[in-house]
């Protein structure tokens, strides 16, 4: 087992956004986490990245204990996320963003640069390393966001909607491009509203309502529980069925 | 290559052309403003993390040469080392609790702990207080630096322009360098690739306040005279700001451009305005510092880049 | 009885030191912004107060009513001509924009003014009061009194009131506010208004007994800094307390250790705070 998370929950003053979460995830899984919005998907994500301190629970990566980790240790460590909102280097270039992520594993300039020109490669912004990453448009920015952490050599990971807000062409390139990146040997997990996304890519769905896991298994078996109908009846639901 | 030598190239020329004190009087106070700007954005710049209270090294700089003189009549050199190590202890007093927390809580640090330092040096009798302290008035030896002339003061201050730009330099091409402007441009972002926010903070703020002080040494060994003023002073600490984000915060030239456009009009408005002008001049101070803030961020450097391109185009059509 | 005395002469100058630190903890509140010249908008209340008196000649009720109004109409011209337009940019924009703004108020003060140190002529509030043995100049007690009386109706102002409720709600979730209907941008100039006003108001409190010159804004603008840490970032009850006890603690240690240590002490204490308690005394851990 890769990452666990035992009985995980967070409280915000009143609100309760995760309230006892349950997850395993194996080596080399691609785990698609849904549910409607305001679920706590955010949340739970944001205590596997380390950057939410969990009221409680315990979440274990690679048989250490990291719930009270930083950021920088989960990123040392081998768990790598994005952002919601891309959180991109704005004023500086393609290729700097990416490096600021290869030094983690490569502290001399040069090596940095033959790593984050490799990934820069691998996800297909090669030939705008030079622009400055205000200039790309979102899905270039999703697409940098995804390089940036690549670079960082991480062995999970967290991708929070980094497919959403993508046309129907770019979406194709983007599930290509997660599954190139899932066959060097990286475990995901992916949180997203299209189903159509998790339906290809994912082997195992994680259902996610009022802070708790409410089912989880097969995609095709997932979709069609009685709870899961109920919690999702919403536009997923239906954007799945017509697309059927 | 051919720019950096050229510039610096014109400014060992500089005194040579100029050679009368007023011209050589400008030239030292330019290079002096410059060294203490570029070391201000090391923290303030590189690493957006913006100090208004930098006068606190410029000041422990300036008193320690001034204050082994007064007391044990060592050569003022001697305090260079001291006032750097007494600027590192400060840097991690301010540092280390704020950098935990957003920029605005070191911004509203840096002024305080700068105010209190001011206040406390303003009654303290071994300091000097109120009156300030003064250094050798005959040189004893090459050793006590007081030289009759401004020619070797220029070539010094030069020499450690110069010196810290290459180290600026060499610092924007390593990790260390890529991650102070990955902080500036988003912590959250940064941390979650795995950099030591916290860590990097504080050293670009240590490295910063060691050659901040380095300025107030070099300041009061020529000058020979420091008080609670013009040591720990807020308008020391807005000089470096403002000459900063002038010329671009953040940018290798940007502090040098910037003390080549406000140290002349400093010089200009104070003749101009004969003695009642440094409060006109603190009145421009901060409505340029307002204009920066709301039009460019990115000071003359970023304005250059915007206006560039199009007049380029306007050659080209 | 000298010693209840100092005590009660810092409490009422306390009292207004949590006037004016309270309109800073709000817009912290609001916006996350800190304003660097928040203490100079006490000084322009102090020379409002001081034109008011030498050209029209009214009292305090007057002139506080005057300052209060000038400095509403300056905090919202300021927030709408500058500070809307930086709080999403970098934090260089967002630190510089209020600094500079303190060294132009604080400096075109100078040039208008001139450095001296002035006050106000003789009002109607002379005289001092015995209470039970303790004197207190009745300026002073008036002052404080409408200090503390104005900070608490700001406090059931934002609590109590729809438009105030309003205000809390930008502060507590922008986006959440937005979908409610309510315009952000009104309520953050009305903050900056608010904010200013109560700063100019505490200014000409303070006119009344204290003699001044326009450095006194960095000052005061430091002392709010240290109020505001002390109380908790964005909370107007934990400004109102902690006033108070910075109005004390600087009342003691100029008792004690002579005037010129009041501030010193003052600001040695935000310097420890930072260290140990930077959520302030009131604020969760």
């Amino acid at each position: 087992m890769l990452l666990s998370a035992e009985n995980v929950s967070k409280t915000f003053g009143s609100l309760r956004a995760v309230a006892g979460a349950n997850l395993a995830i194996d080596e080399g899984e691609i785990i698609g986490l849904i549910g409607p919005n305001g679920a706590g998907k955010s949340t739970f994500f944001n205590c596997l990245a380390g950057d939410t301190l969990p009221t409680t629970g315990r979440i274990v990566f690679d048989g250490r204990d990291v719930t009270r980790a930083s950021p920088e240790e989960h990123a040392e460590l081998g768990v790598g996320r994005t952002f919601q909102v891309p959180a991109t280097f704005e004023d500086l270039t393609v290729l700097d963003n990416v490096m600021v992520g290869a030094f983690l594993r490569h502290p001399h300039r040069g090596a940095a640069r033959e790593h984050a020109l490799q990934v820069l490669d691998l996800v297909g912004l090669g030939d705008r390393q030079n622009l400055r990453a205000r200039s790309l448009g979102t899905p270039g920015r999703k697409r940098l966001e995804i390089a940036r952490v690549l670079a960082t050599g991480p062995r999970l990971m967290l991708l929070d909607e980094a497919l959403a807000g993508l046309t129907p062409v770019e979406l194709q390139q983007a599930i290509a491009l997660v599954k190139k990146i899932h066959q060097t040997g990286v475990t995901l997990v992916i949180v997203e509203h299209i189903m159509e996304v998790i339906m290809t890519l994912a082997a195992r769905v994680i259902v996610f309502n009022q802070g708790h896991v409410i089912a989880q298994g097969k995609p095709a078996d997932v979709v069609r529980q009685e709870a899961v109908i109920e919690a999702y009846l919403g536009r997923g639901h239906r954007n799945w069925r017509k697309k059927d | 290559m051919k720019a950096p030598i050229a510039l610096a190239l014109a400014f060992i020329l500089y005194p040579f052309v100029f050679s009368n004190a007023f011209y050589l009087d400008i030239g030292v106070a330019l290079l002096l403003a410059a060294i203490s700007a570029s070391a201000w954005n090391i923290v303030g710049g590189y690493a957006g993390q913006v100090s208004v209270g930098h006068c606190m090294f410029f000041g422990a700089g300036a008193y320690l040469p001034l204050l082994v003189y007064h007391h044990w009549q060592l050569p003022p050199v001697v305090g260079v080392p001291l006032g750097i190590i007494v600027s590192l202890v400060l840097a991690v007093i301010v540092g280390m609790p704020t950098f935990r927390l957003t920029g605005h809580y070191f911004s509203m640090a840096t002024i305080a702990v700068a105010e209190l330092i001011r206040l406390v040096i303003g009654t303290w009798d071994f300091a000097g207080a109120a009156i300030g302290l003064q250094g050798p008035a005959v040189g004893r030896g090459w050793w006590d630096l007081t030289f009759r002339g401004e020619l070797p003061y220029y070539f010094i201050f030069l020499a450690v322009l110069i010196v810290l730009l290459l180290v600026i330099s060499t610092i924007e091409r390593t990790r260390f360098g890529y991650y102070l402007r990955a902080i500036k441009a988003g912590e959250r972002a940064a941390r979650s690739l795995g950099v030591p926010v916290r860590r990097t903070k504080l050293y670009a703020l240590m490295l910063s306040a060691a050659f901040t002080s380095i300025a107030g040494s070099l300041y009061s060994i020529k000058t020979g005279f420091i008080d609670p003023e013009s040591g720990f002073g807020i308008l020391v600490s807005v000089q470096m700001v403002i000459i900063a984000a002038l010329g671009g915060a953040g940018t290798l030239y940007g502090p040098l451009v910037g003390a080549l456009i406000l140290i002349p009009l400093q010089t200009a408005t104070n003749t101009w305005f004969g003695g009642g002008g440094t409060g006109l001049t603190y009145i421009l101070y901060g409505g340029i510092i307002v204009l920066i803030a709301r039009f460019e961020p990115g000071g003359l450097h970023e304005m250059w880049h915007r206006i560039a391109p199009k007049f380029g185009k306007r050659h080209a059509a | 009885m000298l010693l209840l005395q100092v005590i009660v002469g810092g409490l009422l100058l306390g009292a207004i030191y949590a006037l004016f630190s309270s309109g800073l903890t709000l817009i912290w509140g609001m916006m996350n912004f800190i304003n660097f010249a928040h203490g100079e908008f006490v000084m322009l209340g102090m020379y409002v107060a001081l034109m008011i008196v030498v050209w029209l000649g009214g009292g305090p009720a007057v002139f506080g009513i005057a300052s209060a109004f000038a400095l509403f109409v300056l905090g919202v011209a300021i927030y709408l001509s500058l500070i809307r337009h930086v709080t999403r940019g970098p934090m260089l924009a967002q630190i510089l924009s209020t600094f500079g703004l303190a060294l132009l108020l604080r400096y075109t003060a100078f040039w208008i003014f001139s450095a001296n140190v002035v006050s106000l002529p003789q009002t109607s509030l002379g005289g001092t009061l015995n209470i039970f043995g303790i004197l207190v100049p009745a300026a002073q007690l008036v002052a404080g009194v409408t200090a503390t009386v104005i900070t608490i109706a700001l406090h059931l102002f934002l609590t109590g009131t729809t438009l105030g409720s309003q205000l809390l709600a930008v502060a507590e979730d922008r986006n959440a506010a937005m979908l409610m209907g309510i315009r952000p941008d009104r309520m953050q100039a009305l903050a900056w208004g608010l904010a200013a006003a109560g700063a100019g108001i505490a200014g000409a409190l303070m006119a009344i007994s204290y003699p001044w010159s326009p450095s006194v804004g960095e000052t005061f603008g430091l002392t709010a800094f240290v109020v505001v840490t002390l109380g908790g970032f964005g909370s107007v009850p934990g400004a109102m307390y902690a006033g108070l006890i910075i109005g004390l603690i600087q009342a003691l240690s100029a008792f004690y250790l002579g005037p010129i240590y009041k501030d010193i002490v003052v600001y040695a204490l935000f310097a420890a705070l930072l260290w140990f308690r930077p959520q302030g005394l009131l604020g969760k851990a």
